[in-house]
């Protein structure tokens, strides 16, 4: 009774109104009531260039105006108004119809005059089920939590378990057992290193018993540099990294590789991921003096570049694949680092996140003044300066010399050592004293990755440097290596002090340092051929200071160790002796043999060494020992004079900060950002170049919560200026995106799935968090350690979550077969690189050696287009890391592609694992699987001589990290007999086992 | 099971040597058939990366389709789009009030066509002497005359007739078929590649690139001659003795940890993987070997002229394919941009050009019409005929210079399809008067490819894949099937 009535005055008001035309006046309850319904449920299909039947209802002239079948809304009238009969008739929205009180508040709106509030309605106000609004979770700041209660409290090793852990328990879900060490040490071995581990480093970490053997196995395999190899692929496949133009020339990108190693590096130094950002973005107009930072905007211009659509006659033609260029830079850009689609902005708002078309246009805005080009870095005046810092350190290196030679010749002439012989006549002897001459023959040698002379010698850091001498002039079979060492930890292993190789490494005699037996000196050899233990007590000195050792081969193999001068436990006869020949041999210092990699590299010092062409006797050792005393840096010190050691302490010093200062060694032309000076930016309509709409300012997106749109940049700002204020705006610790969406994507790599399982994708469209609180958990933890990529990996796989076993248990598999409770830890196939490359390990061949251009394994000759014939090239260069190829576009590698390498040109967050009859054809048939089979028969018959179930045994090792079972040894062995050792390596290497990660 | 008793698959298309050393002491049909004989020990897994939406999502009209690329550009005006009026401005300057933005920059003198029209089958569809085979089979053809492309840059272009879009990184269309479609045999793959026999196209791999969608929808290059795919026996020769024992050997341990892990969906998939593998080794061989077709089907794909030799195999391995269950054959018409030309870019001279190209491709591709015909496999099979762009009517000269080549043209320009579900001697839209720009029903990709889809049973809007955040589809945002073409 009432409503009628109130119905017919007010529709009565509306006439009277209606035919003044004046509007219903702004309303604030229908901002706070009505708008969120017409936004959440409505205007999904009803707003926008083509609305559903014609009706838009997110303007008010519009709703007021109707669609197509006329008047919706009557003010005053709702019974008479088309909407509220759509919608009380169960008619609209289409699939789910509104609530009663939904229902209620439009019904009483109408009824009220449908007085209308703030003009136009925000879209992006909230999320409705068809899209993303402001309220969107991941654009939101990131949330302390409290650590979940749990009861199985004793199964928790980081905070990452209690989150973990509460929500297996919530589900009534048990974690798995803690995998075992074999299990563990492959599985941290491929994770951070893409490699296998070798059977030594398996029996080393079986055998360690102390707490923290698991701690100490992360901690080494992090300072690897094959950490960086490994994840730094995982960045290039994010930033769609190749080495060619791609389009139609495909024009090889000669230096393009930098940008490569860049990213490798960063990896291994553990960049703060906020400076990696920075760089990237903008680290020629940063620091444009670092070429560094100059290489590190290749990330931006990785991808494809039409080189004949920008030089085409059309102008109409070329603006649009410029546009295609910016639309590049901002995806790569945008999905990245923020893990927003950006890019579906280009043409109209996007239909599933809150960005507005105009913000699309402002970060092509910021981005307006890339492009692709090359730059030549390392410039004349830093050559210049180069050759002057070098002749002052050389200089400096000679006073040094020359006071310590003085002091020496002092010490000796006064020691009244009752000795009456003087020590033996070594072949070779090296002080390292400012040079690394051989002071007695030809065996000069040279400083190799990073190695150094200091005053303590030769100075090496055990991740890559090393020394090597000329060929021997002389064939060498008995012999004696001698040497004053000192080493930073002696908690190191496999690091070789002298040693005498082949020149390829393959067979050599060094002195070796815990390789077996942690902590004790070694006669190491190829296969330990002439290893056996000394069987002596551990070295406890030689971190602190300078320690004489050598090792004695004689004629009949015997070999004998010293340590200052005595006998080093137990002498042996080994097989030996070995000939190095003349011209095909050399010694090394601080490496056991080349290439150098793995856990060859001494960490350390190297005061001086010396060779003999001769096996000492006892004596001889012992007053070699004596006299080699002199050597020692602290007798040094103390005889001499406080006026010269006060010059020394200044002249190292000066050597020291030279040193440093040395800057880079050569000039390198670098595939880069080159950089223009930004035209006017304006909002293209439908992303046409033809039809710009307004101008707009290099800015960013509204819609994330805690960092400002406002770049506070003009239209006119100059391209460093706009690509600073873009790399603060994402390098910001109050970016709600940033830290959440790289902690996802380490996630995703450590786990096979992330917490969001759509790395690239934080947006409407992606996946939801599985468990949101333990993502911020990790986000804020990241911030908090100054953005450390490696402390993050670290803590997720010291968790016991990571530490979990793999298989299946049924009762949770029934439950969540995803896995996305974690419940396990899902067995991963080997990536295609991490497959190859473990195919190189295990066959002995895998190249370890670190940076610069990449092997080729195609020939390429270029007819207009450039043309690439994929070849099978053989040799060592060829068998570097996989992500040492050439990434051409056109060029893929079949062998690689199989396995789900992507296509360089697109972005990769996330790699599919298919399985499929040509990766069968290709793992059994493959020249370069076969190859290598062959190659790694000889390896296990080298190492495992003659008898077959060793040989399996091995073999084994090399490929599962396991021994055989007594069974499989049965089954195995007659076969090995009937076809073959190298036939035994090619089933291993297509077997499920070798190719999965537990 | 005939061909698994086969003992011999010599072929004198195939090396020689290779076969000689593979059947003497390689893998034979015994061994091969020992191992598919354990297949049904482990259920077939899934294939991870197979599409969700499966199609069809109606009743397909074709159930797999060839799809021909002219590389370069082929001439509309001088095939299939009759322009009567360019005889009459022969010689004089285009009169528009638009300067044309072509890709060289230069507008020379309007040119005729270089080839006489005639009308011809039933259907008294106009085509020219370019193509006097493939006129005899006009009554099968349904062309569009009113084609238009977003670029005209080949590769773009190239990228957009066969992804949808222009730039790299997309799936084309044969990875999107087999992805939506899969194979109707597990012996072959389901996307094989044929490229011209002088070379692939520029950007190689790039044009059957499976994009973003699982690897094991990029298209498998299979050659008409010499090895027919790469990695199908081992590289080095092993008897088939130890080639049986060590495939019983790897399925044996792979079978040990399987059952140790709980029968793991995708450690099955890979023991399965190895049967499959074994099934190629038998069905590639044997689809490869054009030998068994009889003289007259020699004869009929002129598999034994100088001109029509090379694409006359590929076109016969083409219908040999699909026989045995492929999904979606490429072949490419023309190879790499540049001099000497080798594909259809007639910049320089159209007779010369168009006139050596045609020469390789007319015969063959209507014996593949006709013989499709023959066997009843035109009734749901698709052929596609099409180039990325066409060429001007206008020479590529100066403006007041009638020069003997034509650059290319986005704005309208001719394809044809063939086969299943389509209004046979039909032509489709309208170019203006001189060929140039399309002006009555323009057709862009989208909207082929949606017909194409269509066709095969699928709804473009359906057959999507989620990729950084968009379900990405092979029509983008855009895409109208056009019914006018169906029967």
């Amino acid at each position: 009774m009432h409503r009628l009535l109130l119905t017919f005055v007010c529709g009565l008001m509306l006439l009277g109104r209606s035919s003044r035309a004046e509007p219903p006046p702004a309303d604030p309850a229908f901002d706070e009531r009505v708008a969120p319904v017409l936004i959440r449920r409505c205007i999904g299909c009803h707003s926008g260039a083509d609305p559903k039947g014609g009706l838009d209802l997110s303007r008010k002239d519009a709703a007021l105006a109707g669609g197509e079948s006329g008047v919706s809304i009557q003010p005053g009238d709702a019974e008479g108004s088309l909407l509220w009969q759509r919608v009380r008739d169960g008619d609209m929205p289409p699939k789910e119809a509104l609530s009663a009180e939904e229902q209620q508040t439009l019904e009483a709106w109408i009824d009220r005059g449908a007085p209308w509030g703030t003009d136009p309605l925000d879209p992006f106000r909230f999320t409705t089920e068809q899209r993303a609004g402001y309220d969107w979770w991941s654009l939101q700041p990131l949330q302390p939590a409290p650590l979940p209660r749990v009861n199985n409290a004793a199964w928790l090793n980081d905070p990452i378990d209690a989150f973990v852990l509460g929500r297996l328990e919530q589900a009534g879900l048990a974690p798995s057992p803690q995998a075992d060490r074999k299990t563990l040490i492959r599985r941290l071995s491929f994770d951070l290193l893409g490699l296998p581990p070798s059977p030594e480093a398996v029996a080393a970490f079986e055998a360690d018993d102390r707490p923290d053997a698991y701690e100490r196995l992360v901690d080494q395999l992090l300072a690897s540099p094959q950490y960086g190899v490994r994840w730094g692929r995982a960045w290039l496949d994010v930033a769609r990294f190749g080495e060619s133009q791609g389009f139609e020339r495909d024009k090889l990108r000669e230096n393009a590789w930098p940008y490569r190693d860049w990213v490798i590096d960063a990896w291994n130094a553990d960049m703060a991921y906020d400076e990696f950002i920075r760089l990237q973005l903008a680290g020629d107009v940063l620091r444009s003096g670092d070429p560094s930072a100059i290489v590190a905007t290749g990330f931006l211009v990785a991808g494809p570049y039409d080189e004949v659509g920008q030089k085409q006659q059309s102008a109409a033609m070329r603006a649009v694949v410029r546009q295609d260029e910016l639309e590049d830079y901002v995806s790569t850009v945008g999905e990245s680092f923020l893990g927003l689609t950006v890019h579906c902005a280009r043409c109209h708002d996007h239909k599933f996140d809150p960005i507005f078309q105009r913000e699309y246009y402002q970060l092509a805005a910021a981005l307006e003044g890339v492009t692709h080009g090359e730059r030549r870095l390392a410039y004349l005046e830093q050559e210049r300066r180069r050759k002057h810092v070098e002749a002052e350190i050389a200089a400096l290196r000679r006073q040094l010399g020359e006071l310590d030679h003085r002091v020496r010749e002092r010490i000796l002439s006064s020691t009244d050592t009752p000795a009456a012989e003087p020590p033996p006549t070594p072949l070779a002897r090296w002080s390292f004293e400012g040079n690394t001459a051989d002071a007695l023959g030809v065996l000069d040698a040279t400083l190799h990755g990073g190695a150094r002379l200091e005053s303590g010698g030769l100075t090496l850091n055990g991740r890559g440097a090393y020394a090597a001498s000329a060929p021997l002039a002389k064939d060498l079979r008995a012999k004696t290596l001698e040497a004053w060492v000192r080493l930073d930890d002696l908690n190191q292993s496999g690091g070789g002090v002298l040693s005498v190789q082949t020149l390829d490494g393959a067979v050599f005699d060094a002195i070796v340092f815990g390789e077996r037996d942690p902590g004790q000196w070694m006669a190491g050899s190829d296969s330990f051929r002439r290893s056996q233990s000394f069987a002596a007590p551990p070295e406890t000195e030689a971190a602190q200071r300078l320690v004489h050792v050598a090792l004695v081969y004689e004629e009949d193999g015997t070999i004998t160790g010293y340590r200052e001068g005595q006998p080093y436990g137990q002498s042996y006869r080994s097989s030996g002796p070995v000939v190095f020949a003349a011209g095909k041999s050399q010694v090394v210092f601080g490496l056991r043999h080349a290439p150098p990699g793995g856990n060859r590299l001494l960490h350390g010092a190297i005061a001086a060494a010396q060779l003999y062409d001769r096996a000492l006797t006892a004596e001889e050792v012992a007053r070699s020992a004596a006299a080699g005393e002199s050597v020692t840096e602290e007798r040094l010190l103390a005889a001499m004079t406080v006026e010269e050691r006060a010059q020394r302490d200044v002249w190292a010093e000066q050597l020291e900060t030279l040193t440093a200062k040395l800057p880079p060694l050569q000039s390198q032309e670098v595939y880069t950002v080159a950089s223009m000076s930004p035209g006017p930016s304006h909002v293209l309509l439908r992303g046409n170049p033809a039809t710009p709409s307004e101008p707009v300012k290099p800015g960013g997106i509204a819609a994330l919560v805690g960092v400002s749109p406002e770049f506070g940049l003009s239209g006119e700002a100059s391209d460093a200026a706009r690509r600073m204020q873009l790399a603060e705006w994402i390098a910001s610790p109050q970016n709600p995106l940033t830290a959440r969406v790289m902690v996802n994507r380490l996630w995703h790599y450590h786990f096979g799935v992330g917490l969001v399982d759509t790395p690239s994708d934080f947006g409407f469209s992606g996946g939801r968090p599985s468990h949101p609180e333990l993502l911020d958990y990790l986000a804020r933890e990241f911030i908090a350690s100054d953005w450390s990529i490696k402390q993050l990996q670290r803590k997720i796989v010291i968790s016991s979550t990571y530490r979990q076993a793999s298989r299946r248990q049924e009762a949770a598999y029934a439950q969540d077969a995803n896995n996305r409770l974690l419940w396990r830890k899902t067995p991963q196939r080997l990536d295609a690189e991490a497959l190859r490359d473990a195919i190189l390990a295990a066959a002995g061949e895998l190249n370890e050696s670190l940076g610069g251009p990449g092997f080729r394994d195609f020939t390429t000759y270029v007819h207009n287009t450039q043309f690439y014939t994929m070849q099978d090239p053989i040799g060592s260069e060829y068998n570097r890391r996989s992500v040492y190829r050439t990434w051409v576009r056109s060029a893929r590698s079949r062998f690689l592609d199989v396995f789900d390498c992507p296509d360089p040109s697109t972005k990769t967050p996330k790699r599919a694992v298919t399985v499929t009859p040509l990766q069968a054809l290709s793992l059994l048939n493959n020249v370069f699987v076969l190859r290598m089979s062959d190659r790694m028969a000889d390896r296990v018959r080298r190492e495992a001589g003659e008898d077959v179930e060793q040989q399996v045994e091995r073999a084994f090792q090399w490929v599962y990290a396991r021994s055989p079972t007594q069974e499989e040894k049965q089954t195995i062995a007659p076969f090995v007999k009937s076809h073959g050792l190298s036939e035994f390596c090619r089933v291993l290497m297509n077997s499920n086992e070798f190719l999965y990660v537990e | 099971m005939d061909r698994l008793n086969r003992s011999e698959w010599s072929s004198g298309l195939l090396d020689r040597r290779q076969w000689f050393t593979w059947t003497k002491y390689g893998l034979g049909g015994a061994a091969l058939a020992a191992l598919l004989a354990q297949e049904g020990r482990v259920a077939a897994a899934p294939v991870p990366g197979q599409a969700e939406d499966l199609p069809p999502h109606h009743a397909p009209r074709a159930k797999r389709a060839i799809h021909i690329c002219l590389t370069g550009g082929l001439s509309q005006v001088d095939s299939f789009d009759y322009k009567p009026a360019l005889e009459k401005f022969h010689g004089k300057t285009l009169s528009s009030e638009e300067k044309p933005d072509v890709f060289f920059g230069k507008v020379g003198l309007l040119r005729k066509n270089d080839w006489a029209f005639h009308q011809h089958g039933a259907s008294g569809l106009w085509i020219s002497d370019l193509f006097p085979h493939l006129a005899r089979m006009a009554d099968e053809l349904t062309v569009i005359r009113s084609m238009v492309a977003d670029t005209s840059n080949h590769t773009p272009a190239t990228f957009q007739e066969n992804t949808g879009f222009r730039l790299n990184g997309f799936p084309v269309l044969g990875a999107w078929l087999s992805f939506g479609m899969g194979c109707e045999t597990d012996e072959l793959p389901a996307y094989v590649v044929i490229p011209d026999a002088r070379g692939v196209p520029a950007g190689g791999s790039i044009n059957w690139t499976n994009g973003f969608l699982p690897a094991q929808h990029q298209g498998v290059v299979i050659r008409s001659q010499g090895t027919p795919i790469d990695d199908l026996f081992p590289a080095q020769a092993r008897t088939a003795t130890t080639e049986q024992a060590s495939r019983g050997l790897l399925d044996a341990l792979n079978r040990r940890h399987l059952a140790d892990h709980g029968e793991e969906d995708e450690l099955a998939a890979r023991i399965r993987s190895y049967q499959l593998a074994a099934k190629m080794q038998m069905a590639v061989p044997d689809v490869a070997r054009l030998d068994d077709e009889t003289q007259t089907t020699h004869d009929l794909y002129g598999l034994h002229g100088e001109k029509t030799g090379d694409f006359g195999r590929a076109c016969l391995l083409t219908r040999r394919l699909l026989e045995r269950g492929v999904r979606f054959v490429q072949l490419f018409a023309g190879g790499a941009f540049g001099s000497p030309r080798i594909n259809w870019d007639g910049h320089e001279n159209m007779v010369a050009n168009h006139g050596q190209e045609a020469a390789r491709i007319d015969q063959p591709v209507a014996a593949l019409l006709k013989d499709l015909r023959q066997r009843g496999m035109l009734d749901d099979t698709l052929v596609l005929f099409t180039s990325e762009f066409g060429r001007t009517p206008f020479t590529q000269a100066d403006s007041d210079q009638l020069g003997e080549g034509r650059d290319h043209n986005q704005y309208g320009f001719s394809v044809w399809l063939a086969g299943a579900g389509l209004k046979h001697g039909m032509a489709y839209g309208a170019t203006d008067e001189i060929g140039w720009k399309s002006v009555e029903k323009p057709v862009p990709w989208p909207d082929f490819h949606a017909t194409v889809l269509h066709l095969l049973g699928i709804d473009h809007e359906r057959l999507t894949y989620y990729h950084n955040g968009i379900q990405r589809r092979l029509t983008n945002v855009h895409g109208h099937v056009i019914h006018d073409l169906l029967a």
